[in-house]
């Protein structure tokens, strides 16, 4: 008997921790916990403004926007609770708003960044300058919304714009051996036109395929292999889950948007030599006046920092600053270092230009 | 006991070496597979996987829209691009309804503070004179 039970014991093991694994990897976990209410929504967009906890002569009076990429869900930015960048910048004492796009339906496959830049955006602007009382604010743009806010900024840089802060933002395409998303879509062997009349929205499962298939090692094996050696830690479980949750949360991009992306960036980087058109109007980065910090992740495959370093160059901005975080495209805002790193640099930079 | 603890005090765990040389392992595999799908040729192979599924799908996708835009029809029911017609026409009077909404909150704005108050850059300073005359802008 009691042989039966030592050689049960690692069968026991086992079970439990598979059993584990596969609660980890099935269960989907409370994120975007940090208060907020809705103030004005458009379509499938929403504008939040999270609830101020620091009391009102304390608080920062510029008020910042988070601009987020258009397929994925910005929940990113409050992923759980004591590991939310907005719950940090809440208690840092920023009047904070978010424009979350929503995920489009088939009746949105038209639209266009033109759409986002300048129907969309202007009109959140507008309702979150009514809400705080002034009539500057900050704007940070996170990958694809770091595109939109470079687009909005340039096309309207007399709308109250203070600070902008771009994080991984894919503006500079000239690169083309470094972005390999760039060699994907490249128009030898990438039909876009045929994509988007197959499915109209770029489905969201083929983008995540995308972001994925960039380090396939890591996202497909090495992922789930960290989670299976700390099974018995509930601290790694916990992060792990919210960081799943996100991920396999996908949303379709636009049709119009992604065609703009692929045609007139990924393939003639067209914003970098000043030829990006949107509703008729030239998208000058020279226009672009607001104070400026761009922050690049070292180890990003998404967005390589070599697409984001050239901005600093074409905008007409006098206060402007490069910084540079070691981590990849998601990590240096979600990562277990980001409250170290990029939160700090983040609030002490716009801290001293929202007084 | 104490001779199997190792220096920081943990137990030595068997499985350890092999675990690292799975790790070197997957490191090197890592390494391989981004430069891999950073070619040409993986463009060129997964750009043609996908040319011949939209290919091969195509003449499926299309029969089954158009037998089932006939059901819709017998049965009297709203197709995906009546859905779509409709939509549009609520997001475009969304956006009637914003319009009005911003002239609203500057017809509040006007009649319920005073000019000098009227959305000042910042709360310890005063907006300067070319701002304070600066009419709140409408939506576009």
């Amino acid at each position: 008997m009691a042989d039966a039970a030592v050689i049960g014991d690692p069968f026991t093991d086992l079970v439990g921790k598979l059993t584990a694994f596969n609660k980890a990897v099935t269960t989907k976990t409370s994120i975007a916990q940090t208060p907020k209410e809705l103030v004005w929504a458009l379509n499938k967009a929403k504008l939040y403004r999270y609830i101020p906890v620091v009391p009102k002569e304390q608080r920062h009076p510029v008020p910042l926007l988070m601009v987020f990429a258009l397929m994925n869900r910005p929940y990113i930015l409050d992923l759980r609770p004591g590991h939310s960048f907005v719950e940090f910048m809440v208690k840092s004492g920023y009047d904070l708003y978010l424009l979350d796009w929503g995920a489009p339906g088939p009746e949105d496959k038209n639209l266009k960044f033109d759409d986002y830049t300048l129907e969309y955006m202007p009109r959140a602007i507008r309702k979150l300058k009514v809400i705080s009382g002034v009539e500057e604010f900050s704007m940070l743009g996170w990958c694809i919304g770091a595109i939109l806010s470079t687009i909005y900024a340039a096309l309207r840089p007399d709308d109250g714009l203070r600070n902008l802060i771009l994080l991984t933002a894919p503006l500079d395409f000239s690169n083309k051996e470094t972005i390999t998303f760039a060699k994907w879509t490249d128009e030898r062997y990438f039909d876009v036109d045929k994509v988007l009349q197959a499915f109209g929205n770029m489905p969201g499962e083929m983008i995540d395929y995308g972001a994925r298939a960039l380090k396939p090692v890591e996202n497909y094996i090495v992922n789930y292999l960290k989670l299976w050696d700390n099974i018995e830690n509930p601290h790694v479980i916990e992060a792990w889950q919210a960081m799943n949750t996100w991920v396999t949360d996908n949303i379709p991009l636009a049709g119009g948007v992604f065609r703009q992306l692929i045609v007139d960036l990924y393939r003639n980087d067209r914003l970098m030599r000043g030829e990006l058109m949107i509703r008729g109007e030239r998208v000058d980065l020279k226009r672009l006046r607001a104070n400026l910090l761009t922050v690049i992740a070292e180890g990003d495959h998404i967005t390589p920092p070599c697409q984001s370093k050239a901005i600093l160059s074409k905008v007409s901005s006098k206060d402007k600053e490069l910084f540079s975080v070691p981590g990849g495209h998601i990590g240096i805002m979600a990562g277990s270092g980001a409250n170290k790193r990029t939160w700090p640099k983040i609030d002490d930079w716009l801290g001293r230009r929202s007084e | 006991m104490a001779d199997e603890q190792t220096a920081n005090g943990k137990p030595p765990d068997p499985m350890e070496p092999f675990r690292e040389m799975r790790d070197t392992y997957l490191d090197a595999w890592a390494k391989a597979m981004v430069e891999t799908v950073n070619t040409d040729a993986y463009a060129k192979t997964t750009g043609t996987v996908l040319d011949t599924y939209l290919s091969a799908s195509s003449p499926f996708r299309e029969a089954v829209e158009k037998a089932m835009l006939r059901v819709l029809e017998q049965l009297s029911m709203p197709s995906r691009a009546d859905f779509i017609s409709l939509a549009d026409r609520v997001t475009n009077i969304e956006m009637r309804l914003d319009d009005m909404d911003a002239k609203l909150d500057r017809i509040v704005d006007v009649l319920t503070r005073p000019v000098t108050a009227r959305r000042r850059p910042s709360a310890g300073t005063a907006a300067p004179k070319n701002q304070q005359k600066q009419k709140i802008k409408g939506a576009k």
